[in-house]
C-alpha cells in the first residue's frame, strides 16, 4: 500500500495571498496548472515522494496555507511541525517581496525550539514583461537571509521540481549530517524505518484477540 | 396608440447599475437565457443568421428571407451574444410582468380552468370596463377576431422539448475564453462544476413546488406571524427545501436581511458610492475572480457576477471598517448573489457575519477556532471512535473544519446539499453547520474499518479531504443532518465550556463577538421591526400618468382595499391547481371567488389595476415592420411556458390552452410598483411535440422557453403577449402583494 521510503519531510509553503502556492503544489503533487483556485480557507495539504538519489525516496507532506495575514493565527501553528519551506512571492508584485521579511520573521517566531530550512521562491516567472522584482535584487535578498533562490512558473512548469528536489535534498543532507535529528513528537521529519503498515496491523492483532475474548 | 403605450410604459426605474444583468430579476434573465440557448442552435454563444433560420424552421416558417434575417440581427451592435441579446430584449422588456402574473391573469378570464378565453366576453370587458379601448385598439380586437393572434400559441411547446437536456444552457457573453459548448448545469455551474451530478440531487415533482411555492408564498406575505407563531411550520417547510423561485427571498427574510435592508434604506447605496481603503480594495479584488470559477455567473473577469461580490465586499469592509475583509467572506457573498440582487446580498452577508457566525471573519479567527473545539466536543458525543482517532493522531478540529464553516459548506457539498443546507442553516443556525460536520465526520470515520484505512495523520486527513459523494448526497445528508440530536442548546453548553477552557489556555478573547443567533426565529425577536419592513418592496417600478377619467376606478379600489383589512392576496391560489390540490385556505378561496363572481359584471378586481403596453416593436426578433403601429405584432416572450411545465387543469388536459394575446385594459394607477415574481427555473418538463396534444407534462428540468421566436408560422408577425403589471396586487391598500 504504501511505496517506501526513506524519510518522511513536512514542509510548509506560505507567502502573501495569491502569489500561487497552491497552483506552485498542485503542479508539483498533480502536475497541472488550474487557471484559478479558490483561495485557500486555513490550511490544506499534498504529499509526494521525491527520488534524491536512486532508491532513496523521501515522502514529502506539504503543508499549504492562506495568505491572507487574518489567517496567520490559524497558519502559525503549523511552523512548529515543518522542516522546511517554501518562501514564495510573485515576482510581478513588488510587494509581496517586501513581504518576505515579515514572513521569515512570522515564522521564525512561531518554529521555536525548532528551525526551517527555507528556499526563497520568485514564482510567476512566466509574466517577464510584468516582472517587478530583478533576480538579482532576490538573489541578494536569499542570501543575505542564507536561502537558496529559485525561480518558478506554475503555469509552464518552470523549476518546480527543481524547488521542492533542492529543498528536499538540502535538508536531507542535514538530516545525514545530524543537524537535524528526528525527535519524538516532533513531525518535521520522521524515518520511513517505523512503516505505519506495522501500526495497522498492531491494531489488526490487538482488535482480533480482544474479539476472541 | 403605440405612442400612447409608450407614454404608458414610461420611465422605468432600475437600479444604481446600467449593467443591463441587473435589470433584471435572476430569475427572468435565468429565462432570457433559455431563450437564448433555444435560438442559438449551433450552441456557439451567438445567434446568427442559421441559428434564426433553424429556429422559424422548428417552428414550422421555412421561407424566411435572408434579408428579414439580417435586420434581425443588425439590431445588435455586434454579433448578438447573451448579453446583447439580453440588452435588446432589456431595453423593450423591461417591466413586463413575469409569466406567472401573466398566467394569473389569465386564469381570471378564465375562472372555468377551460384553457380558452371566452371571445365575446372578454371583448366586452375590454371595451367596457376599466381603462376602455379606443378604436385604434378595437381594430386589433378585429384581428384578434379573425384568428390572426390567436394562432397556436402552444406550438412554442415543442421547442422547449428539445432542450430538456440543456434548460438552462445560456451563454454568458462575458465568458472569456470559454467555448460555451459545455453544459451548464441547472445551477449555473459549467461542465458539473461543484460536484453536481443528476443522482446527487433530489427532483421534487412539479406539483409537489408548485404547492411549496404557494405556501411559501402565504408565508411570506405574513412572515411576522409565521416565525412568532408557527415556526415549527416555517422550520419544516425549509427542512423540506425552500422551492427555488422564492429561495433568495426566503433568505432574506429568514436571515432578517430584509428587516435590515429596509431599516438601513440607502444605506447600501451609500456604502456603494463610497470608495473603499485601498488596503481592503486589494485583496479583495484579487478574490474576485476566485469565487465559484465556474460558476456562469462569476466565471467572466469583470463580469457582472464579479462586479456586484465587489461591490457587496467593499460595502461591507465600509460598513464594518474595524472587521475589514476576510477572505472565506467571498464565497458566501457569491452564494447569496447567486440568489438576490447586490443589495440584498449584502445585508445577507451582514446578517450571516453579525448573527449566524458572529467573529468568524474577525481579525485573530477566534470565533473559529473556538468553534473547532465544540464540534470536537460534540463530536465525542456523535462518534466516539472518530473523536478517538481524531485525538490519536492529534489532528486538530481547524484541520480539516476550516473551510467547512467558514465558507458553511458552500465549497465542500455537491450544489443541491448547499442548497438544502443552506435553506436550514439560515433558519436555525449554526447548529446546522455543526450537524453537517458532525454527520461527515461520523460517516467518514465512524467504524473500525473505516478508521484501520487510515492509520496515521496524513492519511486520516487525507480521508476527511476526500469526503464521499454518498455522504453528500443532498437526500442521504439532509436526512442525517436532521435526524442528528445535537441542538443549539446544545452548542451553547458546549461553547461556554469551551469558552472557559479556551480563557485558560489562551487568556481573554482578544475580540468580542456579538453573541449567536440561532436561526430566524431568535434573530426577529431581537430585532425589532414593523410590518411596513416585511412589506415586498418591488425591484422594478413603473410609473404612469394618470388618466384623469379614471379617479373613480381607483377610488372605488382603495375603498375595496380598506374593507378588506387583510387585503387578499390574489396571486396566492395557485392558477395552476389541480383538482387534487388541497383546498385552498379561506382567505385565497375567497379571493379566487371574488375574483370569478366578478368577472361577468366587473372586471375582476386584479384587471382593473392592471396594466398593458400595447404592442410594440421588439427589436431583437422584430418581423416588417408594419405601417400600422398597432398592428405591428412581434414575436416576443411567449407565456405558455409556464404552462408547459404546469400539468394542465384536468378538464383541459388534453387540448392545448391557446392563450390569446390581447390588450388588457390600461390601467388606472398613478404608479403602480410591481415586483416580479421569480420563475421557478429548474422544473418543468414538457413531453409533447410540435403536434402532439398536450400530454401532461411528466418531470422537471424544462427550459421556460419564453421563446423570442415568433410563435406563429403561418403569419409574418407572431403576435406580441401583452404584459399585465401587477395585475393581482391590491393596489391602495398599504399592503402590496408578495
Amino acid at each position: 500500500m504504501e511505496a517506501i521510503w526513506l524519510y518522511q519531510f513536512r514542509l510548509i509553503v506560505i507567502g502573501d495571498s495569491t502569489v500561487g502556492k497552491s497552483c506552485l503544489i498542485r503542479r508539483f503533487t498533480e502536475g497541472r496548472f488550474a487557471q484559478v483556485s479558490d483561495p485557500t480557507v486555513g490550511v490544506d495539504f499534498f504529499s509526494r515522494l521525491v527520488e534524491i538519489e536512486p532508491g532513496k525516496r523521501i515522502k514529502l507532506q506539504i503543508w499549504d496555507t492562506a495568505g491572507q495575514e487574518r489567517f496567520r493565527s490559524i497558519t502559525r501553528a503549523y511552523y512548529r511541525n515543518s522542516v522546511g519551506g517554501l518562501l514564495l512571492f510573485d515576482i510581478t508584485n513588488r510587494r509581496s517581496f517586501q513581504n518576505v521579511h515579515e514572513w521569515l520573521e512570522e515564522a521564525r517566531s512561531h518554529v521555536q525550539p525548532h528551525s526551517i530550512v527555507f528556499l526563497l521562491v520568485g514564482h510567476k516567472c512566466d509574466l517577464e514583461p510584468q516582472r517587478q522584482v530583478s533576480r538579482q535584487e532576490a538573489e541578494k535578498l536569499a542570501a543575505a537571509y542564507g536561502m537558496r533562490y529559485v525561480e518558478t512558473s506554475a503555469r509552464d512548469a518552470i523549476n518546480v521540481e527543481r524547488a521542492f528536489t533542492e529543498l528536499t535534498r538540502d535538508i536531507f543532507e542535514l538530516v545525514k549530517s545530524g543537524e537535524i535529528t528526528i525527535q519524538e513528537g516532533w513531525e518535521g521529519v520522521k524515518s520511513g524505518f517505523v512503516p505505519n503498515v506495522v501500526h495497522s496491523s498492531e491494531e489488526v492483532t490487538k482488535g482480533d484477540r480482544r474479539c476472541f475474548c | 396608440a403605440s405612442k400612447k403605450a409608450a407614454s404608458k410604459r414610461g420611465k422605468t426605474a432600475q437600479r444604481g447599475s446600467s449593467n443591463v444583468f441587473s435589470m433584471f430579476e435572476q430569475s427572468q434573465i435565468q429565462e432570457f437565457k433559455e431563450a437564448f440557448g433555444c435560438i442559438d442552435q449551433n450552441r456557439d454563444g451567438v445567434i446568427n443568421k442559421s441559428d434564426l433560420k433553424e429556429t422559424y424552421g422548428q417552428l414550422g416558417k421555412l421561407n424566411v428571407s435572408d434579408e428579414e434575417l439580417e435586420s434581425m440581427l443588425a439590431e445588435g451592435k455586434g454579433p448578438i451574444n447573451f448579453t446583447v441579446f439580453l440588452t435588446l430584449f432589456g431595453e423593450k422588456l423591461n417591466g413586463t410582468d413575469p409569466e406567472e402574473t401573466i398566467l394569473a391573469a389569465f386564469k381570471l378570464f378564465d375562472p372555468n380552468a377551460t384553457g380558452v378565453v371566452n371571445k365575446d366576453e372578454f371583448k366586452r370587458l375590454l371595451m367596457n370596463q376599466a381603462d376602455k379601448f379606443t378604436a385604434e385598439e378595437r381594430i386589433m380586437m378585429a384581428q384578434l377576431e379573425n384568428g390572426r393572434l390567436s394562432d397556436d400559441t402552444m406550438s412554442v411547446r415543442t421547442l422547449g422539448s428539445q432542450f430538456d437536456e440543456e434548460s438552462s444552457f445560456g451563454s454568458d457573453s462575458e465568458i472569456n475564453g470559454f467555448t460555451s459548448s459545455r453544459q451548464i448545469d441547472k445551477y449555473g455551474f459549467i461542465g458539473g462544476a461543484q460536484k453536481y451530478s443528476e443522482e446527487s440531487a433530489q427532483d421534487v415533482p412539479l406539483e409537489v413546488l408548485r404547492h411549496r411555492e404557494v405556501k411559501w408564498l402565504d408565508m411570506l406575505n405574513h412572515w411576522d406571524r409565521w416565525v412568532s407563531k408557527r415556526f415549527k411550520k416555517v422550520r419544516l417547510r425549509c427542512q423540506k427545501g425552500i422551492p427555488p423561485s422564492l429561495r433568495g427571498r426566503a433568505w432574506l427574510y429568514l436571515s432578517g436581511g430584509k428587516v435590515k435592508r429596509e431599516q438601513n434604506s440607502g444605506k447600501f447605496e451609500e456604502l456603494d458610492s463610497m470608495e473603499g481603503d485601498a488596503k481592503w480594495i486589494d485583496v479583495i479584488e484579487r478574490d474576485l475572480h476566485r469565487q465559484f470559477p465556474f460558476h456562469e455567473m462569476f466565471v467572466s473577469r469583470g463580469g457582472h457576477g464579479q462586479q456586484d461580490l465587489f461591490r457587496v465586499l467593499k460595502a461591507y469592509t465600509l460598513y464594518r471598517p474595524d472587521e475589514g475583509y476576510c477572505q472565506a467572506q467571498a464565497p458566501i457573498a457569491a452564494v447569496l448573489l447567486m440568489h438576490m440582487p447586490a443589495e440584498d446580498a449584502f445585508w445577507g452577508l451582514v446578517q450571516i457575519c453579525e448573527k449566524y457566525l458572529p467573529g468568524y471573519y474577525s481579525a485573530g479567527l477566534e470565533a473559529i477556532q473556538l468553534d473547532g473545539q465544540i464540534l470536537n466536543a460534540l463530536l465525542k458525543r456523535v462518534s466516539p471512535p472518530a473523536y478517538r482517532h481524531l485525538e490519536k493522531h492529534k489532528i486538530e478540529p481547524i484541520l480539516y473544519m476550516t473551510e467547512w464553516f467558514m465558507c458553511a459548506f458552500s465549497r465542500t457539498l455537491p450544489w443541491a446539499s448547499v442548497l438544502r443546507v443552506w435553506d436550514m442553516f439560515l433558519c436555525d443556525g449554526v447548529k446546522i453547520i455543526f450537524r453537517v460536520g458532525l454527520v461527515l465526520l461520523r460517516c467518514m470515520m465512524g467504524t473500525r474499518e473505516k478508521l484501520k484505512a487510515c492509520p496515521g495523520q496524513y492519511e486520516t486527513m487525507e480521508l476527511l479531504r476526500a469526503l464521499e459523494p454518498r455522504y453528500m448526497q443532498e437526500g442521504f445528508l439532509i436526512h442525517q443532518v436532521l435526524e442528528l440530536p445535537i441542538s443549539a442548546r446544545d452548542v451553547e453548553r458546549e461553547h461556554r465550556v469551551q469558552l472557559k477552557r479556551w480563557r485558560k489556555a489562551h487568556g481573554e478573547l482578544s475580540y468580542k463577538s456579538p453573541p449567536r443567533m440561532h436561526g430566524a426565529q431568535a434573530i426577529m425577536s431581537a430585532e425589532p421591526h414593523s410590518r411596513q419592513d416585511l412589506r415586498q418592496n418591488p425591484t422594478i417600478v413603473v410609473e404612469y400618468p394618470q388618466p384623469s377619467d379614471t379617479k373613480s376606478e381607483s377610488t372605488r379600489i382603495k375603498k375595496r382595499g380598506t374593507i378588506r383589512k387583510a387585503p387578499i392576496p390574489l396571486d396566492v391560489p395557485n392558477p395552476y391547481a389541480l383538482s387534487t390540490d388541497p383546498k385552498p385556505d379561506p382567505l385565497n378561496k375567497q379571493a379566487q371567488d371574488t375574483a370569478s363572481n366578478n368577472q361577468s359584471s366587473h372586471p375582476p378586481p386584479s384587471l382593473q389595476q392592471s396594466l398593458l403596453t400595447t404592442p410594440e416593436k421588439t427589436s431583437a426578433m422584430k418581423e416588417e415592420p408594419s405601417s400600422d403601429p398597432p398592428t405591428a405584432v412581434i414575436p416576443t416572450p411567449d407565456p405558455s411556458p409556464n404552462l408547459s411545465r404546469t400539468p394542465p387543469p384536468p378538464q383541459t388536459s388534453l387540448v392545448p390552452i391557446p392563450i390569446y394575446p390581447t390588450k388588457l385594459p390600461h390601467s388606472s394607477n398613478p404608479a403602480i410598483a410591481a415586483e416580479p415574481l421569480p420563475i421557478t427555473k429548474d422544473s418543468g418538463n414538457t413531453n409533447n411535440s410540435a403536434h402532439l396534444k398536450d400530454s401532461p407534462p411528466t418531470t422537471d428540468s424544462t427550459p421556460l422557453l419564453p421563446d423570442d421566436a415568433p410563435v406563429n408560422g403561418n403569419s409574418s408577425a407572431a403576435p406580441r403577449v401583452p404584459s399585465l403589471r401587477n395585475s393581482c396586487e391590491s393596489v391602495g391598500s398599504e399592503d402590496t402583494y408578495l
